[in-house]
């Protein structure tokens, strides 16, 4: 039984050994070290970030998303065409992100993440994957667009420049990498444009999942089963949902799900997470199960982040009788 | 006579003076005692009394020189939370985040003699403010309660004893802030369910501000929120909201945000005045408030005070040209 992390780990811990990031970047506002100085630190806490996912057992793990202020802004300032705008909460989370505004034509070079990419893969030891957001996500939660006529225009627009990226990543090397895009089961309405927007992301060598989170995707679980994704993530924690008597319509690809609550401190036990797992058993063959978060780890504490991965981990060896380290 | 109209206010918090957040840092690392701290918030506290009058504003805030934020203050107060780790809100800004460990209850009032102390340095009513129970449990991690609602029941509660407590301590209005309540739309039945618990039976005029989020996923519902007055967030929002009163009229007294408080520059009066005018076509003068969009906790003490100078200058203009208008 696999398991994986989604999206961004905590950028601190609570003890100030661990606020390096912090205080770096409190510097870096002073004037009192350079670039480069800080970006050093932020490669430190990527290093560390990947160390504590790997060292809890996770089997595939990300860069922890380090450098990004939220899902959005990264690109948001590296595209042409669109700028970080107003501050807004992050869906239903008292953290909060800047709003894309697209004032031109949205162009990239597909290189956004290919230095932060290559390094993370110079430093993990396991499977390590990439991430990026969703066409539908970062179109529904733009700010104001100037350039686009319409929401189909505009999601069209950031799938094609998304896709530059994720070319760009399978030329640095990425075999696999997350589209985190919550706005899919946010807006089931929606669902055939982003199915479109799907078709020009897809790429037959790249192992590329569709991740849901927040929202119960109930309403589109049988669409998803056919975008042309390798897999999906589900987040069977936040709210209810059928998710679990319906997994059988995941024929072919595999299923993520996001089984240890992201944005509750309360400690899911390894026991309890192999329940969820044997649920999803019942409809979904164990090869084709991924074990996970059900979102990023940055929404608790360090520390909390760290035992929710050991209850991952543990709860994944409990289902297939693997011995559970002391 | 338009002195009444277009009562001025503002959303509760002010920036700290530096000598404050100095000595917050220290106390926090043991090297202040609270004593000492808590005599340095009731200077600030006054100082802040002093620039409301002198900026001219109608209804005043304590200012929250005592908190660090909105949910926390009152979590460290409560028995059955525990002040949890840092998590980021955004950027380098982090915060400890509550969490409702078990069953909650107010040993003592938590804000009454703030409010008190606030109230005896000047003749302007000052608002006591809480934070509502349905943002306090959104804002917390709930390990304790089976369900949202349970949780947001039991704050309600204790919500409502310090209300009462605020009250009975001469409090003429009383805020009670929502800001997560669009967090989840399809839970506002909750929020105003508790809300009916916390303003029942109090004869002060009651207040709810919210902002971030989308408030049309929440209106009209809203409207049934048991509160004399809405405090919304506007100019950050380019003043969409009010296009939803097109098709159902706002029905309460409205506090209209007229200056963003995320920007270090404040808009000209001219721009705020224009705030005024929209939203006079939605509300009357007599239950327009207008004020800055949110707390200014996170401005400077000088872009706290330039927001809120806007404000009164363009409810200046907005209030001579109503003069003109004859009756």
């Amino acid at each position: 039984m696999k398991t994986t992390v989604i999206g961004a780990y905590p950028k601190i811990g609570d003890g100030p050994e661990a606020q390096e990031l912090r205080r770096a970047l409190h510097r870096h506002d002073r004037g009192e070290i350079s670039d480069p100085e800080l970006g050093k630190v932020f490669d430190d806490v990527t290093r560390t970030a990947i160390g504590e996912i790997e060292a809890a057992g996770v089997d595939v793990t990300n860069d922890g998303q380090i450098r990004w202020d939220d899902l959005l802004s990264p690109f948001a300032r590296a595209w042409s065409g669109v700028e970080p705008g107003p501050l807004e909460r992050f869906y239903d989370n008292n953290t909060y992100f800047r709003q894309p505004v697209i004032d031109g034509r949205i162009v990239t070079d597909g290189r956004s993440l290919v230095r932060d990419y290559t390094f993370a893969a110079g430093v993990a030891k396991t499977t390590l994957k990439a991430a990026i957001p969703g066409p539908l996500t970062f179109a529904t939660l733009a700010a104001r667009d100037e350039q686009y006529g319409s929401l189909e225009e505009r999601v069209l627009a950031i799938a094609d420049a998304t896709a530059r990226e994720i070319a760009g990543l399978k030329a640095a090397g990425a075999t696999m990498i997350d589209i985190e895009d919550p706005a899919v089961a946010a807006w089931p309405k929606y669902i055939e444009l982003a199915r479109e927007a799907y078709r020009r992301l897809a790429d037959p060598d790249l192992a590329l999942t569709l991740v849901t989170y927040f929202f119960p995707a109930d309403s589109v679980l049988e669409s998803l089963a056919s975008f042309p994704v390798a897999a999906v993530a589900i987040d069977v924690r936040s709210r209810e949902t059928t998710a679990f008597d319906r997994l059988d319509a995941f024929r072919t690809q595999l299923v993520l799900l996001g089984v240890v609550d992201a944005r509750n401190t309360r400690l899911e036990s390894a026991d309890e997470v192999a329940r969820y797992a044997e649920r999803a058993l019942k409809l979904v063959p164990q090869e084709r199960l991924v074990l996970a978060t059900t979102t990023s780890l940055e929404y608790l504490p360090r520390d909390v982040a760290r035992a929710k991965l050991t209850a991952l981990v543990e709860g994944a060896r409990l289902v297939t009788g693997e011995k559970v380290p002391a | 006579m338009t002195d009444n109209l277009l009562l001025t206010t503002t959303v509760g918090s002010f920036g700290k003076p530096d000598y404050l957040t100095k000595a917050r840092g220290q106390a926090a690392r043991g090297k202040l005692s609270t004593a000492e701290l808590e005599e340095l918030e009731r200077k600030a506290t006054a100082e802040w009394i002093r620039r409301q009058e002198d900026i001219g504003l109608d209804v005043l805030v304590d200012g929250e020189m005592y908190r660090g934020d909105m949910v926390a203050y009152f979590a460290e107060r409560l028995e059955g939370f525990k002040i949890g780790g840092l998590v980021r809100s955004y950027g380098n800004r982090y915060y400890h985040k509550p969490v409702i460990a078990g069953k909650v209850s107010r040993p003592k009032p938590m804000t009454v003699s703030w409010f008190e102390y606030a109230q005896s340095l000047t003749s302007k009513p000052v608002k006591g403010m809480l934070t509502g129970p349905y943002t306090l449990l959104d804002w917390s991690y709930n390990e304790a309660y089976p369900t949202r609602r349970d949780a947001v029941l039991a704050l309600a509660e204790i919500v409502r004893d310090e209300a009462r407590d605020l009250e009975r301590a001469g409090a003429k209005y009383i805020q009670i802030d929502e800001p997560a309540i669009h967090a989840r739309p399809e839970e506002i039945e909750i929020a105003i369910e508790a809300m009916g618990i916390v303003t029942a039976g109090l004869s002060a005029k009651t207040i709810s501000h919210i902002c971030y989020g989308d408030f049309a996923a929440i209106y009209p519902q809203v409207l049934d929120l048991p509160v004399d007055q809405l405090d919304l967030a506007m100019a950050n929002y380019g003043y969409r909201w009010l296009d939803l009163f097109d098709r159902n009229p706002f029905t309460k007294e409205l506090a209209i945000g007229i200056v963003d408080v995320h920007a270090h520059t404040t808009e000209t009066v001219d721009e705020a005045a224009e705030g005024i005018r929209k939203g006079l076509r939605y509300v009357p003068a007599a239950k327009l408030w207008p004020h800055p969009d949110c707390g200014l906790k996170t401005r400077t003490v000088e872009e706290s005070v330039e927001k809120c100078v806007a404000v009164i200058e363009a409810t200046k203009v907005v209030r001579k040209e109503l003069a003109k208008v004859p009756a």
